[in-house]
């Protein structure tokens, strides 16, 4: 048998690097490929890493916790009988991307050491000796907050309190054993005012980025700053669309439709009529795709992430209301596979929930533009009949002018307008 | 005067005591321990265990008395009250054997004889072979704790006895009157009334059990005045003066001529001739004080069990003798959640509970939803031919918080520990539902009482 390496698998576009969260499998352990070997939090969801081959896991060179840049050794597969000694001493300890690995220019190694959430554990009592008077009052030592993405370690009570007074479990951190949520850590954080929460006693606190923020914080320039960004904003006419939605909505057997899963729609069927805005810019081209992968910005506690809904052209509303509702739900408890993370070629943010006119969004390189969608809002209108209550929102579209102009941007802008204002049309 | 240095010295080897010895030994401390009576202490020697024993001997009485019920005739049997204490005391000897094998074992020194502080770490023992003194880095007492009882009545164990004088007395007497309801009273009221002794029970409270909720009370009244027990709640006694057949107790309610009186008040801790006024211990309602890691007002000297305070149980004082033991030896133990203890009386049917009665739930301002299932309706329970009681859950109706737990009926004692887990665990109703309970058991009774808390209940 071949032997096979293990190494920090590319998960996602920008993913430059993994934390492993634990390994599935031991060293010893048969594996077939297909197995799980281990899970990865990448900068944008915690993914299972497969493996690639069959064997035994002779070599675990990673151990949970350490972050690894994609390409770099972490564990060997092979047969018993295997020399795979050599190949263990070549592993470089922290060594560079792969080479090979395409869109790894960016330099890697900026990544931070195994993140520093080591509990500020009490100095461990020496054994044997006894100590009289022993100083430890409190009945349990302070566990760290709870890891993010891993499972909550909670009781089923706080849980329930956690669910009714809106504490997020979390940001605490547990009292019971093993660092278990219980009880009174959700009440003391429920009972303590918003205000005494908002001022501790420091002045300020450095909280370290996590995985999604850094990658916001590094991917985002790379977009602002050599995208020139243009913005077009209409205003949709709702209220058939608002009625619509409430008579789907009463249909029983059907799934709930979102004021979104409209706008995706209406977009998926404009981007068929507008290639040019559903296109990437190539340096030496333009890639105009002819299908629409819509990705749909979900805001999370530690930043957003915008997992991709394919073939949006070739679904229907109420697919699209399925399938949305369960990427966002997915998303919220980062379980997405790694292929919804990766692959539109347009984006949606909807702030509309924020109770907000409206807003301009930054584009997602290589997409082409990105449509930002504001609330939908009650406002006084003029139409024949004279002055009238009418529901509005706001849409705004950022294009990336190197592969599109103004022009192209307003009339896409313009059919999702009509597509929305004359709703049937999402239906056909 | 033999001298002898230990990591820990103890004094009082009752389940306070020898379970923090066996602890302390466990963590490599060395340990001395001081008794003036049998390794034990009164739970093993005049408690717990020996009283256990007359209450299986008042079962099986009481079966063989329902012979009939179950198709058996019997010619008559007979049953002797003297036999009966001596098996218990067997019982007794076996289980103090038993300490004495695991202080052996675990290689803890025994010194008999009575234990005085004479500084914060040095304990004086006067034994039966002269005078010795144990030196120790920490002391922990576990003295425990004795009879109390009413001015006016003065306990002599002839015919005013305490319930160290009833596990010892041979002799039945013809007529009864037990003054205190608690788990003591209720528990000999069970023995005695077996063996045919007229048994009157006295309580100054309005109800019997009075710490237990009030249904439970309302149960264990019907089914003893069933039994012919005479029950009078709400009754205070003056006094018990020689006369009649024995004793005359005078009550706010009248006089009562019984041949003996059995005291069961409660019990006061042992607190004097310890020497802990001259190190300086602080006390509080007559206990010892004490910081949840048991530790007295005294650096380095401990106090754990009947003499630290309420409640006053064995299985109370040996977990606090783990949390010494542990606190000693440096660790960090988990104090005691005093809300989660569970409390048995073991007469017929059992009473155990854990938690807030339902009216304490309420006072507590705690909307709560109860839910309740007789034994009558349990399969096992109909099968034994033990159907009376019930279990009560009471929650939190918005989490299904384990607010409390009430058990009157068969093996009661022994069915309330999935509520100590659960409730340990923080589970709430919905975690107990969906634990699959075999069937038939009278456990099953537990899940259907909290299916009926969330108005699920199938058999009911």
């Amino acid at each position: 048998m071949a032997v096979t390496k293990v190494v920090m698998p590319k998960l996602s576009e920008a993913m430059e690097s993994g934390k492993i969260i634990k390994w599935l499998k031991k060293e010893g352990d048969r594996i077939q490929g297909g197995d799980i070997l281990a899970e990865v939090e990448t900068d944008k969801a915690d993914v299972e890493m497969e493996a690639f081959g069959g064997g035994v896991l002779r070599k675990i060179l990673a151990p949970a916790g350490e972050t690894v840049p994609v390409g770099v050794l972490i564990g060997v597969i092979a047969e018993p009988g295997d020399d795979v000694a050599a190949l263990i001493a070549s592993a470089p300890a922290p060594a560079p991307a792969r080479a090979g690995a395409p869109a790894l220019a960016v330099a890697a190694p900026s990544t931070p050491a195994p993140t520093p959430t080591a509990s500020p554990r009490p100095p461990a009592v020496a054994p044997g000796p006894m100590r009289p008077s022993p100083v430890t009052s409190a009945p349990a030592a302070a566990v760290a907050a709870q890891p993010s993405g891993g499972r909550v370690k909670a009781s089923p009570l706080a849980k329930k309190i956690a669910a009714q007074t809106g504490v997020d479990l979390r940001l605490l951190q547990g009292s019971g054993p093993g660092g278990r949520i219980v009880r009174r850590d959700v009440e003391t954080a429920g009972a303590a005012p918003a205000a005494m929460r908002a001022v501790p006693d420091a002045e300020f606190e450095d909280r370290p980025l996590s995985q999604m923020r850094a990658a916001i914080a590094r991917q985002m320039p790379l977009s602002k700053a050599p995208v020139p960004h243009f913005y077009v904003t209409n205003e949709v006419a709702m209220d058939r669309a608002w009625e619509l939605r409430e008579e789907l909505n009463a249909l029983e057997g059907q799934p709930k439709i979102s004021l979104n899963d409209l706008v995706i729609r209406a977009c998926a069927l404009a981007l068929l009529q507008h290639p040019g805005v559903n296109a990437s810019f190539r340096g030496d081209a333009i890639r105009v795709f002819h299908r629409a992968h819509i990705g749909i910005a979900v805001a999370l506690e530690e930043g957003l992430i915008t997992p991709v809904l394919r073939d949006c052209h070739a679904k229907s509303l109420a697919q699209i209301a399925v399938e949305s509702r369960d990427l966002a739900e997915r998303a919220r408890v980062r379980k997405l596979r790694a292929q919804e993370l990766s692959g539109a070629t347009f984006s949606i943010s909807n702030l509309g929930m924020f109770d907000v006119a409206e807003f301009s969004a930054i584009i997602n390189p290589p997409e082409g533009a990105i449509l930002a969608v504001g609330s939908v809002r009650r406002v006084p209108v003029v139409d024949e009949a004279g002055l009238g209550v009418g529901r509005r929102m706001a849409l705004t579209i950022s294009c990336d002018h190197r592969v599109m102009d103004g022009a192209m941007g307003a009339r896409f802008l313009q059919d999702v307008k009509r597509l929305l204002e004359e709703p049937l049309r999402l239906l056909v | 005067m033999a001298s002898h240095k230990f990591d820990v010295a103890i004094v009082g080897t009752g389940p306070g005591g020898y379970v923090a010895a066996i602890r302390c030994a466990q963590l490599g401390l060395t340990v001395g321990v001081v008794e003036d009576d049998r390794p034990g202490g009164v739970c093993l020697n005049w408690g717990c265990i020996p009283t256990k024993a007359l209450l299986r001997n008042a079962e099986v009485v009481s079966l063989l008395g329902r012979a009939a019920e179950f198709g058996i005739r019997l010619s008559g049997f007979e049953v002797n009250y003297a036999e009966a204490v001596q098996r218990s005391r067997r019982v007794a000897d076996r289980m103090a054997k038993g300490v004495e094998f695991l202080f052996r074992k675990n290689k803890i020194a025994l010194f008999p004889g009575r234990g005085t502080l004479t500084s914060k770490n040095v304990v004086e023992v006067k034994g039966t072979s002269g005078v010795e003194t144990l030196e120790a880095r920490a002391v922990i007492l576990a003295t425990g704790s004795e009879p109390k009882s009413l001015p006016g009545v003065a306990i002599d164990e002839k015919t005013v006895i305490s319930s160290t004088g009833a596990v010892r007395n041979e002799r039945a007497p013809k007529s009864l009157a037990i003054i205190g309801a608690g788990a003591v009273g209720v528990e000999f009221a069970d023995v005695y009334a077996a063996y045919g002794v007229q048994v009157t029970l006295l309580e100054a409270l309005p109800r019997i059990v009075p710490l237990e909720d009030e249904e439970v009370a309302k149960e264990l009244t019907r089914t003893f005045t069933r039994r012919g027990i005479t029950v009078k709640t709400g009754v205070k006694v003056a006094s018990a003066k020689p006369g009649g057949p024995g004793l005359v107790v005078e009550t706010d309610d009248g006089k009562l001529e019984v041949e003996q009186v059995l005291m069961a008040v409660g019990r006061a801790a042992k607190v004097t001739g310890l020497g802990l006024e001259a190190v300086g211990v602080q006390l509080e309602r007559g206990f010892v004080k004490v910081s949840p890691l048991m530790e007295t007002s005294v650096k380095g000297l401990y106090a754990i069990g009947d003499m630290a305070g309420a409640p006053l149980l064995a299985h109370k004082a040996m977990a606090e003798g783990v949390v010494a033991a542990e606190s000693i030896a440096g660790r960090a133990p988990r104090p005691l959640d005093y809300g989660n203890i569970p409390s048995c009386t073991y007469c017929r049917p059992q009473i155990a509970s854990i938690g807030s009665s339902e009216a304490r739930a309420r006072e507590q301002g705690r909307d709560v939803t109860v839910g309740k299932f007789p034994f009558t309706a349990s399969g096992k329970a109909v099968a034994l031919g033990e159907t009376e009681g019930f279990i009560k859950v009471v929650a939190d109706k918005a989490t299904g918080e384990l607010l409390g737990v009430h058990i009157v009926g068969p093996e009661a004692t022994e069915i309330i520990h999935e509520f100590a887990v659960g409730r340990t665990l923080e589970a709430t109703l919905e975690e107990i539902i969906h634990t699959i309970h075999a069937h038939p058991t009278l456990s099953e009774a537990a899940l259907e009482a909290t299916l009926a808390a969330l108005g699920q209940a199938i058999h009911i």
